[in-house]
């Protein structure tokens, strides 16, 4: 039966009626950057409880991948997160050529490498870019979209897609650059830190900007480690941790950088490790030019990389007894790639990347199982909002970087 | 907080001037439906089918390739024997550009270089058929893009930059422009 009227009136100013208010924001939500949608209790305007609901995006990348071969299944990791994909690229092709014992030549390791970081750079100015427009900050978000626009055309010209770029292939690249594209990055890279320093006037000492920075959703570095935080998010709580400098995959032991961490672990440290970032990610493409000389007309891809179409089953002939003819040619099914597990996991501009892949001997994967860092992040939203006040959630999801395609899958 | 920077809103002053002189600079924006940005070659944009300049007709041989590697399985082919000549020529081929996912591993694959991803990316249609290419609009679409080209014509995954040529299916080694 439906409560009357009179039932509420008796009930308010009751002490034990004091229910919290109850709060959707999202999926719809502008600042949550995707379809997050967040389940909040507030008293006042202060969260008492936050609950992330996710699955919005959800679209059955891993589930998908066990019905393709392992290069069709390279082209959903562009899906994941769809900002930096040529590091989820990457990340895969390189769990799949460990699985597959290939050996990638120098020059595609190079080239990976600088894809990667022109992603990290790109997906660190959308986070800049939308971070500050969250907060209130507008033109630094038209800046961000002009120097990432510059990007994206550099990637068009790479390998004619701009954002899903499918540009690595198991046991290296697609296509080599051209000179041009050298010459247009080395033009990029000798541009970009001042860029970066005009970013940095706008609100690096702006004081609305510390205001609605500093102190917000503080994260020691204990708390950050067991919440499972990686990426610049848990290096802005101090803890130096990064696969590129712990596992170095592709051309990363090649060249020099510094991995910056923050001291107090609140939203301003982690803004400062993204931008201090960005201004590494550029030396490190910049070395990988220098080093891109060197191995001038080399191959792009490993011998023996299976060819972009895989056999799904690969027969061998092979001689077996015969009673009448003495002998005859059997085809005898043998593995396209060997059986076993792998994990391997890559530093994405997000935090750590990692896939899990179980082959059972077929062309197609047997099981796709990818650590995506948003998913772990967004995990972590309902401890970093606790006690603070609306507005800052804005602030939280934006210092966590969180994109939904990367967690819903 | 520095006092000085406090009392005289100096932070504010220094971006503000930034604003100012970016003011002065040359605008970046491009007014779309009237100026358009160069495309770079090997766009991977509406598909195409190449139109053998001898022939007049398709140069797919109908080998499946493209069919079997397509990540999102839209490419439909069915081919025949020519009673007269005995070879193998193409009946239907079909692609579904609304599931297409613009990956280029298509065109890359194809042993004869016939099948293209063209630099034309503003196509629009009011119903699901004006995206199901067929033969014929696939042919078309050929002849559209190449009055915008300069001949000949040679897309950079017919023969990908630095991949070995043992690699390389045979024609493909010596692939030409049109
Ligand atoms: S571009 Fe990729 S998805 Fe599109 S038709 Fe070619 S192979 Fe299929
Ligand atoms: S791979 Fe090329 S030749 Fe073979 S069916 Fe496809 S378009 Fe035709």
């Amino acid at each position: 039966m439906a409560p009357t009227l009179e039932l509420y009136t008796r009930k308010i100013g009751h002490p034990e009626w004091e229910e919290p208010f109850v709060v959707n924001m999202g999926p719809q939500h502008p600042s949550t950057h995707g379809v997050l949608r967040l389940y909040l209790e507030l008293d006042g305007e202060t969260v008492v409880r936050c609950d992330p609901r996710i699955g919005y995006l959800h679209r059955g990348l891993e589930k998908l991948s066990e019905n393709m071969t392992y290069t069709q299944a390279m082209v959903l990791t562009d899906r994941l997160d769809y900002i930096s994909s040529a590091a989820n690229n990457t990340g895969y092709c390189l769990a799949v050529e460990k699985l597959l014992g290939l050996e990638v030549p120098r020059r595609a390791r190079l080239l990976r490498t600088i894809v990667c970081e022109m992603a990290r750079i790109s997906s660190h100015l959308l986070w800049l870019a939308t971070h500050a427009l969250d907060i209130g900050a507008m033109t630094v978000f038209l800046y961000c979209f002009r120097d990432r626009e510059w990007l994206l055309d550099i990637y068009e010209k790479i390998c004619g897609a701009r954002l899903t770029v499918s540009y690595p292939r198991i046991g290296g690249v697609r296509l080599d650059f051209t000179p041009e594209i050298i010459d247009e990055l080395y033009q990029f890279t000798e541009e970009f830190p001042t860029r970066i320093t005009d970013y940095e006037t706008l609100i690096d000492v702006n004081r609305i900007w510390l205001r609605r920075t500093k102190g917000i959703a503080v994260v020691p570095p204990e708390k950050a480690l067991n919440m499972g935080l990686t990426g610049p998010s848990l290096r802005g709580s101090g803890v130096p941790y990064d696969v590129r400098k712990f596992r170095p995959y592709d051309a990363y032991d090649e060249v020099e950088f510094e991995v910056p961490v923050g001291k107090n672990g609140d939203t301003y440290d982690r803004y400062r490790v993204r931008m201090e970032e960005m201004r590494q990610a550029n030396r490190i493409i910049r070395q990988c030019l220098d080093k891109l000389a060197q191995t001038e007309g080399e191959p792009v891809v490993a011998e023996g990389a299976p060819d972009l179409l895989m056999p799904e089953k690969k027969k061998a002939p092979r001689a077996v007894p015969h009673p009448k003819k003495g002998f005859m040619v059997k085809g005898e099914e043998v593995p396209v790639v060997p059986e076993g597990e792998v994990y391997v996991s890559i530093e994405a501009p997000k935090g750590e990347l990692g896939y899990y892949i179980v082959s059972d001997g077929s062309g197609k994967p047997w099981r796709v199982r990818v650590r995506a860092p948003s998913f772990v992040h967004i995990s972590a939203i309902p401890e970093m909002v606790k006690g603070h006040m609306v507005a800052d959630i804005i602030a939280v999801i934006g210092t966590l970087d969180v994109v939904l395609g990367e967690c819903d899958r | 907080m520095n006092p000085i920077r406090t009392i005289f809103l100096t932070e504010i002053a220094k971006g503000l001037w930034l604003t100012l002189r970016k003011m002065f600079s040359r605008p970046v924006t491009v007014q779309y439906p009237e100026e358009r940005k160069p495309v770079a070659p090997g766009f991977r944009g509406r598909h195409a089918l190449v139109r053998d300049p001898n022939t007049g007709r398709e140069r797919c041989i109908g080998c499946l390739r493209c069919a079997k590697v397509c990540p999102s399985r839209c490419i439909y082919i069915e081919t025949e024997r020519d009673p007269e000549t005995k070879r193998m020529v193409v009946k239907r081929y079909e692609v579904e550009a609304l599931r297409c996912v613009f990956c280029g591993y298509c065109e890359e694959v194809c042993p004869v270089n016939a099948i293209v991803l063209t630099e034309f990316y503003e196509y629009v249609g009011y119903r699901r058929e004006d995206l199901y290419f067929d033969k014929e609009r696939l042919l078309a679409n050929w002849d559209e893009f190449l009055t915008t080209q300069k001949r000949p014509y040679f897309n950079p995954y017919w023969k990908p930059r630095g991949v070995p040529e043992k690699m390389l299916p045979a024609p493909k080694r010596k692939a030409e422009g049109v």
